[in-house]
């Protein structure tokens, strides 16, 4: 996938959320306020196009926890660079997530 | 504690999950489902009170967010089918719709090969009863029904004849037929010998060693239903009544017009003929006219006078059988050329080529679009060729001048909307990579009309072309207009990278 590859602005708003530290699905949706069939879909395409990588979380985490492993997803380089274009063609995408909060989570 | 209600709609939820997973191609779907199950989990529970127990609306929620899982396996079913070197833009695209097509129109020839009534259509137009042959009936029956009495036909053929130089005979009735072990009742045409060589009909699968027993004709109905199509089936023994015949041949299909529908024709010399029937059985008698005959005819139409068996006399009516079968070809150049004809009653035949800016296509650019219009048409005219046998002969196993008629109609109505189809999707292609157009969005105020433009404008997805449509035509906006986008656009058009 090219660096400058242009991204739609919800594609874009899923990136920057997973940059803030917004790493699951649900939390996505929670965030960027968009459907479960909207943001799973966009999230596979971002993975197909290596924008993003998803890595499951270990067992032993999850039975701390009691509760079941979870998928996460991280930004590749390749990512990181596209959202960089995106941010100057959506200069408001950065204000659209409280980032403080997320790195706090 | 779970209420009750709660371990229903959780099942339900789950159910949702399951069902959607059946979606998801199998080499990917463990993993599917762990991670949207974990995510349920997470959900739920960001919804569940401190006993556990989720509102109603929570419920809505969760099942709003189990629905989301359908999109996402349609989407993982995508990405697992679609090549990762796929051709960006497919949809919509010129490509796409030339597959389309052509799907269409192996799919209408794949059913049509299926149909025997198309055979049979085509057989009937290549046998062609003599143009000088006469069914010869009463007048006020018109030949539907039988009315000639056999002994008149053998007066007929006893005496001197001047208008015609043949005459043959048939007499249909309802017998039993025993073939082997099988019995079945058919209607058995007892004909004289020369019926079938007047009419000028060839016989096939023929035999011409007699032993010494009547002959008779299979129908090609059934020859195909009782016999399977046996090609050798000439020569076998038949009984028909108490009388044992030969099959001696199969008629053609479809080509048979006259009344009566026989299942078989048991073939009989006329002295045969004058000793099994009574003088007054009516029958049908077809008539070769003469020379001389045919131009009487010519002179004074189809009445003819004759005496009957009581000497007196009579006044009859001649009708000709040679109607002509078109056959499906002629009917379908036919059909095609009247859609043509009529394409610009219902549809303008302009392209909108009309530009907002200077720039002009290219001579490749206008040979593809004219290319890819000419292909359109082509495969919607084969579409409507076999979509039409596909029509006609659904329900119809041999030939009918019915099915002749609904080919015609349904051949016209399928070219018809189809060319037009094609035009207006022309219209909306654009001249550059001939992709549709799309995104419509409605432009200014129908109440100002004279002051500005208003219509819809819609946009290439390749950034090549905005396509504004006159709502309201007028003096000066009267077509669709092309507007070329420079590549001052192109930041706003995302290629392979579109979500």
């Amino acid at each position: 996938m090219a660096a400058e590859a242009k991204l739609s602005h919800t594609a874009a708003m899923i990136l920057q959320a997973i940059s803030a530290g917004y790493v699951y699905g649900f939390s996505i949706m929670e965030v960027t306020g968009l459907p479960s069939g909207t943001v799973y879909p966009a999230m596979r395409r971002l993975e197909r196009d290596e924008l993003i990588r998803s890595q499951w979380e270990r067992q032993s985490i999850a039975d701390a926890e009691q509760r079941p492993p979870r998928k996460y997803y991280k930004l590749t380089a390749a990512g990181r660079s596209t959202l960089d274009a995106s941010r100057k063609r959506y200069p408001l995408l950065e204000r659209l997530m409280p980032t403080e909060e997320a790195r706090s989570v | 504690m779970k209420s009750p209600s709660d371990v229903a709609l959780s099942a339900l939820q789950r159910t949702m999950l399951h069902t959607a997973s059946l979606l998801v191609p199998s080499t990917d779907r463990a993993e599917w489902n762990s991670e949207w199950f974990a995510e349920l989990w997470h959900v739920r529970h960001s919804y569940a009170g401190i006993d556990e127990s989720i509102s109603l609306q929570g419920h809505c929620d969760i099942a709003r967010f189990c629905l989301g899982a359908f999109a996402d396996a349609l989407c993982m079913r995508e990405n697992s089918v679609k090549s990762p070197h796929r051709p960006p833009h497919m949809h919509g695209s010129a490509a796409q719709t030339l597959l389309w097509l052509a799907v269409i129109l192996l799919v209408c020839l794949f059913i049509t090969s299926f149909l025997p009534g198309v055979q049979a259509e085509n057989e009937a137009s290549r046998f062609q009863i003599s143009s000088n042959a006469l069914l010869i009936a009463e007048s006020a029956d018109d030949g539907a029904k039988p009315s000639i009495p056999a002994g008149l036909y053998i007066d007929w053929k006893t005496t001197r004849q001047r208008f015609f130089q043949e005459l043959a005979f048939y007499h249909v009735t309802r017998e039993s037929v025993q073939s082997g072990t099988t019995r079945v009742s058919w209607n058995v045409a007892r004909s004289s010998n020369n019926l079938f060589s007047l009419l000028g009909l060839p016989l096939m699968h023929t035999i011409d060693d007699d032993a010494g027993l009547p002959s008779v004709i299979l129908s090609h109905d059934a020859w195909m239903h009782s016999f399977a199509g046996n090609p050798d089936i000439a020569g076998r023994v038949l009984k028909v009544g108490h009388i044992d015949a030969r099959i001696a041949g199969v008629a053609p299909a479809g080509a048979w017009r006259l009344p009566g529908s026989p299942d078989l024709w048991l073939l009989h010399p006329d002295s045969q003929i004058a000793a099994d029937l009574p003088r007054r059985t009516p029958g049908y008698v077809i008539a070769q006219l003469s020379p001389r005959g045919q131009a009487a005819i010519e002179q004074s139409g189809n009445g003819i006078s004759a005496r009957n068996l009581e000497d007196l006399l009579i006044d009859l009516s001649a009708t000709s059988l040679s109607a002509p079968v078109e056959g499906p070809w002629n009917l379908y150049e036919f059909a095609l050329f009247l859609a043509l004809i009529a394409l610009p009653a219902v549809s303008s035949v302009s392209l909108g080529e009309t530009h907002l800016t200077p720039h002009r296509p290219s001579f490749r650019e206008t040979v593809r679009r004219s290319l890819f219009l000419c292909g359109k048409f082509f495969l919607i005219a084969g579409i409507g060729l076999f979509g039409s046998f596909d029509i006609a002969y659904c329900a119809t196993f041999s030939y009918s001048p019915a099915a002749e008629c609904l080919q015609l109609v349904s051949c016209f109505a399928i070219c018809l909307i189809g060319f037009r189809w094609a035009l207006a999707d022309q219209r909306q292609r654009c001249p550059v990579c001939l992709r549709r157009v799309t995104n419509p969005a409605s432009v200014g105020l129908a109440s100002r009309t004279f002051l500005g433009w208003n219509g819809t404008e819609m946009i290439c997805m390749g950034g090549h072309t905005l396509l504004h449509v006159p709502a309201l035509p007028t003096s000066w906006f009267s077509d669709q207009r092309w507007l070329y986008l420079d590549s001052s656009w192109q930041f706003l058009f995302a290629d392979s990278g579109i979500y």
